[in-house]
């Protein structure tokens, strides 16, 4: 029966039925990057094109998550970047609905570039639930009560890294999905969204990883995809087990795509692999040698491969074929992952430069170069026709 | 005129905290505990979320005896707590009313409340009132909150580098002697020597700079994290045992570096796959509870005479200052310290580096009074933590 309302729960949420208007987590409701929203806005400034601007007190790598009327973000702050801000903000006025602090429980040791808000959040019909870099992770209702908190550092003192964790969390109707690679005591756990304790909890390797788990549903079992250093795992969403792990891929940064059964992986270029139903057909369906990904995620979008690296490139191959369209190279590196919609490739920069690019065009055409003059390490969420962007300082909401 | 304005403004301070912080009642005490008694795992959590929806329905009234019942031995209770008391806050607020900036003024000032509840409370009132700063950060300098002390030395340099005065040096000094983090402790120290004055930055961390170290053991494939090898329980620097190479014996080694470092690369020699051990003798007139702090690229573990404090494994991803704490208590007389340092197989050029600084210091970071065993012309005296010999200082 569990596992039938997992299955059930999988299927509303990869289909957007449940978060229609939404961008509920890390890349979106398919976990892609892709909206299926029309009208996004093209051009921008601090101070046009915008509905609302809001301060933010803190630093953030996450990514804002929209459901339904609500934006939720999370922030770090602070000398040891030990505050820890989640914050609720009406998605069409900008209006602050609600803000709770915590105070980091585990390490805030971590690379300059990263803080404790670097894990985006999930959020679904009834609130958010917060993972940060410190292992402090919180349930919080619409109306910012308080459902459940967890100091996992506090129940798993093995847990360390000092470079930073970003992974984030994913739901799974009433599982939260926590992935918790690290140098220490890594593993993958499911929390109940009730009361936030373990449904299941599984042992990982212990590397440091900043990827995201995948969830695709095989017959009658809803499965968990973690890539990282030491491989491909997969594992039942209902128990925790595992059921198969691949060698294929080694990712430990960007995350896959996964499409249907096709599976989009950040290694040797983009390589795409066939899933079966017990695992990863050896032989690659092909490889696009020239897309490759710095930290963020590539970019599946209208049969076309995209991705941006830490270098300041962007690049873009033929799904189909893996051959190269374009290899261009835009101004600053970039951490946050590209996101599309209405036709249209969002490349956000660390320097708050958004380069806009025609996502149907077989070569490299720039719509507009947006400027925001903050930090951007964090994906922006696309929903309600627009386009959210967390700065370092300030949540923007982009579009009419 | 002035006395009595004190007298007036401290009646009128009880009364607004006896007004807005009244004695809990059954319901906010009963809330409060059940916060509290949140365990591992999300034990309590079930109970949890009503009793933080109780203690947010009693609206302002609750939000002392939330304040008050921070702990920093219980972050897990604290944070349900801290998240009550913003809840608390906001709905006030929110149904246009001011917060108690009175009440909140005297709870940031009365010490005996958890430092971290004193610095939210410090927060809620100067998001209120910003002239609460001046108010109350002069009265800081020593605070126990780290982020209060932080803020109020930043504002005390930067009104002395406005000042007119002729010197400032002998309050540079004092400040010298507050600061605590690393950054502010090295801002103040360039500036007291530009002035032409000196400072001990050695001893102000008390960075044990006298050591025996006995090394390398065997760490093939990681085992020697785990691996009690004899040095572990080491009560005294005798004895010579069975090393990775062939027999290994304590040896005294003294740091010249400021900051406490001592390089194993370059006084053990290069390995990989290896364990070291450092024994510090600490000698202190009375029992105290004290915090040994350590930097390391590298897993470690710390021992207080022979007892576990800390144990840590993980390698090559930053050296942060005092990144590792373990937390335990002097005894009267000599005290003894190990540090385990391991060191793994990498081969990446950035992970050769097989170095540790330690501290002993108070639960702010201050120095303790604390004098360590040192071996100088093969005699053994006692020196303060920090201490830097002569000669040394002159390499």
């Amino acid at each position: 029966m569990i596992r039938l309302l997992l299955i059930a729960a999988t299927v509303l949420t990869l289909s957007g039925l449940v978060f229609a208007e939404s961008w509920p987590q890390f890349r979106g409701p398919n976990a892609t990057g892709v909206s299926q929203d029309q009208n996004l806005p093209t051009e921008w400034s601090q101070t046009t094109g915008l509905t609302w601007k809001a301060a933010l007190p803190g630093r953030g790598v996450s990514s804002p998550v929209v459901v339904g009327d609500r934006v939720f973000v999370t922030c770090s702050s602070g000398t040891r970047d030990d505050k820890l801000h989640v914050l609720c903000f009406d998605a069409h006025t900008g209006r602050q609905l609600w803000h709770r602090t915590l105070k980091a429980t585990g390490s805030t040791v971590a690379h300059r570039k990263t803080c404790m808000a670097a894990n985006t959040p999930v959020a679904d019909a009834t609130g958010v639930y917060a993972l940060f870099a410190c292992g402090d992770c919180a349930a919080f209702d619409n109306d910012g009560t308080l459902r459940w908190y967890r100091s996992l550092v506090g129940d798993y003192p093995g847990i360390t890294n000092q470079v930073g964790m970003a992974a984030s969390p994913v739901l799974i109707g009433d599982r939260l999905i926590v992935p918790m690679d690290n140098a220490g005591e890594s593993f993958l756990a499911a929390l109940d969204t009730k009361y936030g304790k373990n449904v299941w909890k599984v042992e990982r390797p212990r590397e440091i990883n900043w990827v995201t788990p995948l969830v695709r549903t095989v017959g009658t079992t809803t499965e968990i995809l973690l890539d990282g250093p030491t491989g491909l795992t997969a594992y039942d969403a209902t128990t925790g087990q595992k059921r198969w792990s691949s060698q294929l891929t080694r990712g430990s940064i960007p995350t896959g795509v996964l499409d249907g059964q096709k599976l989009y992986m950040p290694i040797g270029g983009v390589t795409v692999f066939q899933l079966t139903a017990t695992g990863v057909e050896e032989k690659p369906l092909l490889t696009a040698k020239e897309v490759r990904p710095g930290m963020p995620s590539p970019l599946l979008y209208r049969g076309k491969l995209f991705a941006a690296n830490d270098n300041g490139i962007v690049m873009c191959a033929d799904a189909k074929t893996g051959k190269t369209l374009y290899t261009e190279r835009l101004k600053g590196a970039f951490s946050a992952s590209p996101v599309a919609g209405d036709g249209k490739v969002y490349f956000l920069n660390e320097t708050g430069i958004c380069t806009v690019v025609d996502a149907t065009a077989e070569t490299f055409e720039i719509l507009a170069v947006n400027e925001l003059g903050e930090e951007t390490l964090g994906t922006p969420a696309i929903a309600h026709s627009r386009l959210y962007i967390r700065t370092d300082k300030t949540l923007y909401a982009i579009g009419k | 005129m002035q006395a009595r304005k004190t007298r007036l403004g401290l009646a009128a301070a009880i009364v607004l905290t006896a007004t807005f912080a009244p004695a809990a009642d059954d319901d906010t005490r009963r809330a409060i505990a059940t916060l509290q008694a949140v365990t591992k795992e999300g034990r309590g959590n079930e109970d949890a979320a009503p009793a933080w929806k109780t203690l947010v329905d009693q609206g302002i009234a609750a939000l002392f005896p939330a304040l008050e019942a921070f702990d920093e031995q219980n972050p897990t209770a604290t944070n349900w707590l801290r998240t009550a008391v913003d809840a608390i806050a906001e709905k006030h607020r929110a149904a246009g009313h001011k917060l108690p900036a009175a009440a909140l003024e005297e709870f940031v000032k009365n010490t005996r409340h958890a430092p971290s509840a004193r610095r939210h409370a410090y927060e809620l009132l100067v998001e209120q009132d910003a002239t609460a700063k001046d108010r109350l950060l002069p009265s800081c300098l020593n605070d126990p909150s780290p982020d209060l002390r932080r803020e109020a030395i930043a504002q005390k340099l930067e009104r002395l580098e406005r000042s007119a005065r002729p010197s400032i040096q002998a309050d540079l000094e004092k400040l010298f002697t507050y600061a605590r983090d690393k950054d502010q402790v090295d801002a103040i120290a360039k500036k007291i020597e530009d002035h032409g004055g000196q400072v001990r930055i050695s001893e102000h961390f008390g960075f044990v700079t006298h050591v025996w170290l006995i090394g390398p053991f065997d760490s093939t494939g990681g085992k020697g994290f785990a691996q009690a090898y004899p040095p572990e329980k080491a009560r005294d620097t005798t004895g010579s045992f069975q090393g990775k190479n062939g027999p290994v014996a304590w040896a005294p080694f003294a740091t010249t570096d400021k900051y406490g470092k001592f390089d194993l690369n370059e006084l053990l020699g290069k390995h990989k796959d290896a364990v070291a051990y450092a024994l510090a003798v600490i000698q202190t007139a009375k029992e105290q509870p004290c915090e040994i702090r350590v930097t390391s690229p590298t897993a470690i573990k710390i021992f207080l005479n022979g007892q576990k404090l800390l144990a840590h494994e993980e390698y090559h991803h930053g050296a942060a200052f005092d990144a590792y704490i373990g937390r335990g208590t002097l005894q009267p007389g000599e005290n003894v310290v190990v540090l385990k340092v391991c060191q793994n197989n990498q081969t990446q050029s950035w992970a050769q580096a097989w170095f540790f600084q330690m501290r002993i210091c108070d639960a702010t970071g201050g120095p303790l009074p604390l004098e360590q065993k040192v071996m100088i012309d093969g005699r053994t005296k006692f020196v303060p933590l920090g201490f830097l010999a002569p000669q040394e200082k002159k390499k």
